[in-house]
């Protein structure tokens, strides 16, 4: 099965990294093999403890699979047609190259490195197949370390599937932009303990991660609004939203000084405030993560912010996995798994400093009419498998339908990493994608396999199909194929187009003059409604500011110690009114000529227009398989 | 918070001062003389290991927070345990102050836990309260350089024992609030005529006592009228209010044949007696020393002794330069003078103080609680404390609004675009 690809990675990187040393890993590993339960593969010996922990336990999260002869990655693909039919295939998502550790116990040793093709970074192709066991022969790490990259080459039989697999790839095109090839290459697996960043991790950080470098001692990286760092326990750098890891290292090892010498004292290090910027800490061993904001959020905020970073991780690689790496080796260096999620990091932080999704734990709908979104939803519902999780119709970050297994519910925290992994690449659209994915609140341990495709090229609907088992592509491909068909049957095609070209109301519907936007949250459903952010909002800085006062006025109606229910805020550019129920939080913007008794008239105007309109606004009754 | 839960009581323990050191990392830049660095170090029992290492500590934060703003170094460190406050008021000299989160104590299963209170305290509140640290040694010994000039490392260390040691046993962590925060001033509202007769009464005093440089009238623990820049008068201001009028108040309040009342010189003529310095002017060895202060640091620099005098409820503020020593004549002439004139001015200023109160009705509860603060004349006044003391908390609103009316402060004073704010409304506060 080896692709050329494949072939190309193998003997391309020797570095170390969980993965067991031989080369056939190289390709990324794909999912959480569960088929890979210990013992049932042929050919492989037991991998060496590192690599085991990436399972999770969960069964629910991932059936474990029949034992696979080989668990090479099966990608899939629009057209059916070229699947290899073993192994699960992941799809890279675009630009990042996970590494999904497989949720299924033991050991299963996929690390997958992506192929790497210097210099094609948009075009590679980025599936991840998942190696077989076989490939993994690796005795023990070192060992498998140790090898050379000849003597991986030297296992022909593996490559063929993998050519095989990867030529198919070729020809599904299914091609992930985006991805910087070089982060394969630092994601191969190598000698252990050589850390030291080949030159081509230097390119990476370039090229790759598609950042510029910045010098981090000019004033232009010191006043970026906000910094994002994350680092292990041994201080080795993560990732840095600005400016590359390695010029940072000393930084964070500072940061990660502070941490230490506080817990030293049974003490935690919470933040740093100065004139202008904080400096918060969040701890989730075995990392810290650590911004330096120069928002006016309140530290509960931005330590928020973080956690949705760190599950961002997770949701690569689970938390089983993230702990297993460092029990087994302090300073491994966590880039080399990560290496390709840099763009879906940036993308969510990006996300966060202008969606108002994240600061209000919620979803927002898509407007819709009652009878098409019931058409939507019980076509998803019927369409259905028996691995099916969740069936999730989306448009741009909005939600249209969402369909769940009986007593299984989504955090929104997992819907919104959802969003941001398909916001994060545009080679959704090329094709149908199989991804593993863990929900870190749903069950941090295992991983779910994500169909991701678009419904029509041109049409900004994406739906996603979460399976509990890898092997499941082609059932779960089906559904796609069967929610179409109803879909079509049901004619309500032409309705949602209609609906997808004003995804977006204004506010000037609710007909209240002062009235500029709002934010309207039900605490129940989890989901919120906001109009369109209109004039005199049209820069980019100005939504900024504007979700920035929202930012405030959230983290003083939510400050843990002395929370409020109602705040009036009465700017120079505009009014504000914060109202929050144990039903509902509402959020309102209006200009700054009204006065505050026309601001509470106009609030329960507002109110009686969100009840009219609610069944246009949000999903009032979620649909279960 | 006291709401006592099944589980056994709730105990709830204020905010202390668990540190306080003064260090300068140019005093000892080598590895092994980190100890030269601390110039002050609150509680000394400490093991030297440990002052050098949360030295060490403080030193880190700050350097690591120039690599994101050079010129804007860290002001605070959040701790699940405390939080450290941290201040330069000049190049290279550190204070730092560190405070323990109230702790919430509740017993389970007969076992003792602590449960730390992250976000209660403010850090505008404190920050002031430790800039008030060094304002204070500044007005009684001048600044940290002049020590250094004066006599070294030596002389430095033990001016900032002797005062500190003392100074930091009358913080009372427990009760600052955003007043902390203005250190403003409360002037008493006098009608023109009165206010009138104490300028001439001031202008005939110095011209009486002609080494007097400066004059500060008081009525009331208020302020009427002052000679002295806004900055140095705000902490004189703190100082007389908070520390020497209050330890002054007991002779006069104590009952005619008091033992304490019978120490007080037997004057006649009038009420007027000296705060500061001589205690009898009738015993010819009696000390006229005076304590000395520092104003205009920034320029002049001037030393001054500070004179007080009192007559019922008015207090007038001399300081006259440190060069001339006032003798037991000087003051006896004081006394003289001033005395008399006192009286009769304090007794002016009580009789017009009733009639205003009796035409406005102050007496009442005001309808509105608030606090009013001045930036440009430090003019404070509050509705919502009662009349202050050194020691207790004596807000009359729940302690969570104090709170909420500090964020609102600090959000003020952040924000480009904070001008307004209104209506808040506690969610039941427990």
């Amino acid at each position: 099965m080896a692709a050329d690809v494949h072939k190309k990675k193998s003997w391309e990187v020797p570095n170390g990294s969980l993965a067991p040393g031989d080369g056939q890993h190289t390709e990324r590993s794909e999912s959480p093999t569960p088929g890979l339960a210990q013992g049932t593969e042929p050919g492989m010996e037991h991998s060496s403890p590192r690599r085991e922990a990436r399972g999770g336990k969960s069964s629910s999260s991932c059936g474990l699979g029949p034992p696979q002869p080989c668990g090479r990655g099966r990608w899939a693909h629009s057209s059916p047609a070229g699947p290899a039919p073993t192994g699960c295939c992941g799809m890279g998502r675009g630009g990042r190259s996970p590494l999904h550790p497989s949720p299924s116990m033991g050991d299963t040793r996929t690390d997958a490195a992506w192929p790497v093709v210097p210099g094609a970074g948009q075009e590679g192709a980025m599936f991840v197949h998942t190696r077989s066991y076989e490939d993994l022969t690796s005795p023990e790490d070192g060992a498998a370390a140790a090898r050379s990259p000849e003597e991986r080459r030297g296992e022909p039989a593996e490559q063929s599937s993998m050519e095989q697999i990867s030529k198919d790839f070729s020809e599904l095109s299914t091609q992930l932009t985006g991805m910087a090839l070089d982060l394969e290459e630092e994601m191969r697996p190598g000698k252990e303990g050589k850390l030291e960043p080949s030159p081509q991790t230097a390119r990476r950080d370039s090229v790759l991660s598609g950042k510029e470098e910045e010098d981090v001692t000019m004033d232009a990286w010191r006043l970026h609004r906000k910094h994002v760092f994350v680092l292990s326990e041994a201080g080795k750098p993560v990732y840095s939203r600005y400016g590359s890891e390695e010029a940072l290292s000393s930084t964070m090892g500072v940061m990660m000084a502070l941490v230490s010498f506080l817990e030293a004292e049974k003490n935690a290090i919470r933040s740093i405030h100065a004139d202008g910027y904080k400096v918060v800490f969040v701890r989730r061993s075995p990392l810290v993560l650590v911004a330096v904001a120069r928002t006016r959020q309140s530290e509960q905020e931005i330590a928020h912010e973080l956690l949705y970073i760190y599950y961002q991780i997770l949701s690569l690689l689970t938390w089983t996995q993230l702990n297993h790496i460092f029990q087994q080796k302090q300073n491994y260096d966590l880039r080399r798994l990560l290496a390709g999620s840099e763009r879906i990091t940036d993308n969510l932080l990006d996300l966060m400093a202008h969606d108002p999704s994240f600061l209000m734990g919620a979803v927002r709908c898509l407007p819709l009419a009652a009878s098409v979104r019931d058409a939507v939803s019980s076509s998803l519902q019927q369409a259905k498998a028996k691995s099916l999780v969740f069936s999730i119709l989306l448009s741009g970050n909005q939600l249209v339908s969402l369909v769940r297994k009986k007593d299984q519910f989504l955090h929104p925290i997992d819907l919104h990493l959802l969003f941001n992994l398909i916001s994060s690449s545009s080679s959704f659209r090329e094709g149908e994608a199989w991804t593993p994915i863990c929900l870190p609140k749903f069950n941090s341990s295992g991983f779910f396999h994500a169909h991701i495709s678009y419904l029509e090229q041109e049409m900004d609907l994406c739906l996603l199909l979460v399976s509990t088992d890898r092997e499941d592509f082609f059932t779960v491909s089906d559904c796609k194929r069967r929610f179409q068909e109803r879909l079509r049957r049901r004619g309500v095609q032409h309705a949602l187009q209609e609906a997808l070209r004003t995804p977006f109301y204004s506010v000037a519907q609710v007909g209240i003059p002062d009235l500029r936007h709002f934010i309207y949250k039900s605490k129940s459903s989890g989901l919120f409604t906001s109009p369109e952010i209109e004039a005199p909002y049209v820069q980019e800085e100005e939504k900024e500011r504007l979700l920035g006062l929202y930012q405030y006025l959230h983290s003083r109606a939510h400050n843990s110690s002395r929370p409020l229910k109602n705040i009036y805020f009465t700017g120079p550019r505009e009014n504000l009114l914060a109202w929050v129920t144990n039903a509902f939080e509402l959020y309102v913007c209006y200009s700054p000529l009204g006065t505050k008794a026309g601001a509470i008239n106009a609030v329960n105007k507002l109110m009686k227009w969100i009840r009219k309109e609610e069944d246009r606004l949000f999903i009032l009754t979620p649909q279960t398989y | 918070m006291a709401a006592a839960g099944a589980a056994g009581q709730e105990k709830q323990l204020a905010p202390t001062l668990l540190s306080f050191f003064i260090y300068n990392p140019k005093l000892g830049p080598k590895e092994g003389e980190e100890e030269k660095k601390i110039l002050f170090y609150h509680p000394n029992e400490v093991e030297k290991n440990e002052k050098i290492r949360n030295v060490g500590l403080c030193e880190a934060i700050v350097q690591f927070t120039r690599t994101f703003s050079p010129t804007k170094p860290a002001k605070s460190l959040h701790t699940q345990k405390n939080r450290q406050f941290f201040h330069e008021p000049e190049e290279n000299f550190w204070m730092v102050m560190v405070v323990r989160n109230p702790i919430i104590e509740k017993h389970k299963d007969g076992k003792p836990v602590y449960e730390y209170q992250e976000e209660e305290l403010l850090d505008k509140v404190y920050s002031s309260v430790l800039q008030q640290c060094y304002s204070m040694y500044k007005l009684f010994n001048g600044t940290f350089l002049r020590a250094m000039e004066d006599g070294g490392v030596k002389v430095l260390k033990e001016r900032l024992e002797k005062f500190f040691h003392r100074y930091l046993q009358t913080l009372h962590l427990q009760s600052c609030d955003l007043l902390d925060v203005f250190c403003g001033i409360s002037f008493f509202p006098l009608d023109k005529m009165t206010y009138l007769k104490i300028q001439s009464f001031i202008n005939r005093m110095e011209e009486s006592l002609n080494i007097v440089k400066y004059t500060a009238f008081l009525y009331n623990d208020q302020l009427i009228w002052s000679g002295l820049e806004q900055d140095d008068m705000r902490i004189l201001y703190k100082y007389l209010t908070t520390s020497l009028f209050p330890r002054h108040m007991e002779p006069e309040l104590a009952g005619r044949d008091s033992p304490i009342r019978a120490e007080m010189p037997g004057n006649l003529q009038h009420y007027g007696r000296f705060l500061t310095g001589p205690l009898n002017l009738n015993d010819p060895d009696t000390k006229c020393r005076f304590p000395k202060i520092f104003v205009n640091t920034d320029d002049t620099y001037e030393e001054l002794h500070l004179i007080v005098y009192k007559a019922m409820s008015a207090a007038v503020c001399f300081m006259i330069d440190a060069s001339i020593p006032p003798t037991l004549e000087f003051c006896r002439k004081l006394d003289s003078i001033v005395g008399p004139q006192l009286t009769v001015l304090a007794s002016d200023i009580c009789e017009q103080y009733n009639i205003n109160k009796r035409i406005s009705g102050a007496e009442k509860e005001p309808q509105f609680k608030f606090i009013y603060f001045n930036h440009m004349n430090l003019a404070e006044k509050s509705t919502i404390h009662m009349r202050k003391t050194p020691s207790v908390s004596l807000a009359s609103v729940h302690p969570d609004l104090m709170k909420i009316l500090g964020d609102i402060n600090s959000d003020f004073s952040r924000g480009e675009t904070m001008d307004e704010m209104q209506t808040l409304q506690l969610l039941q506060p427990c």
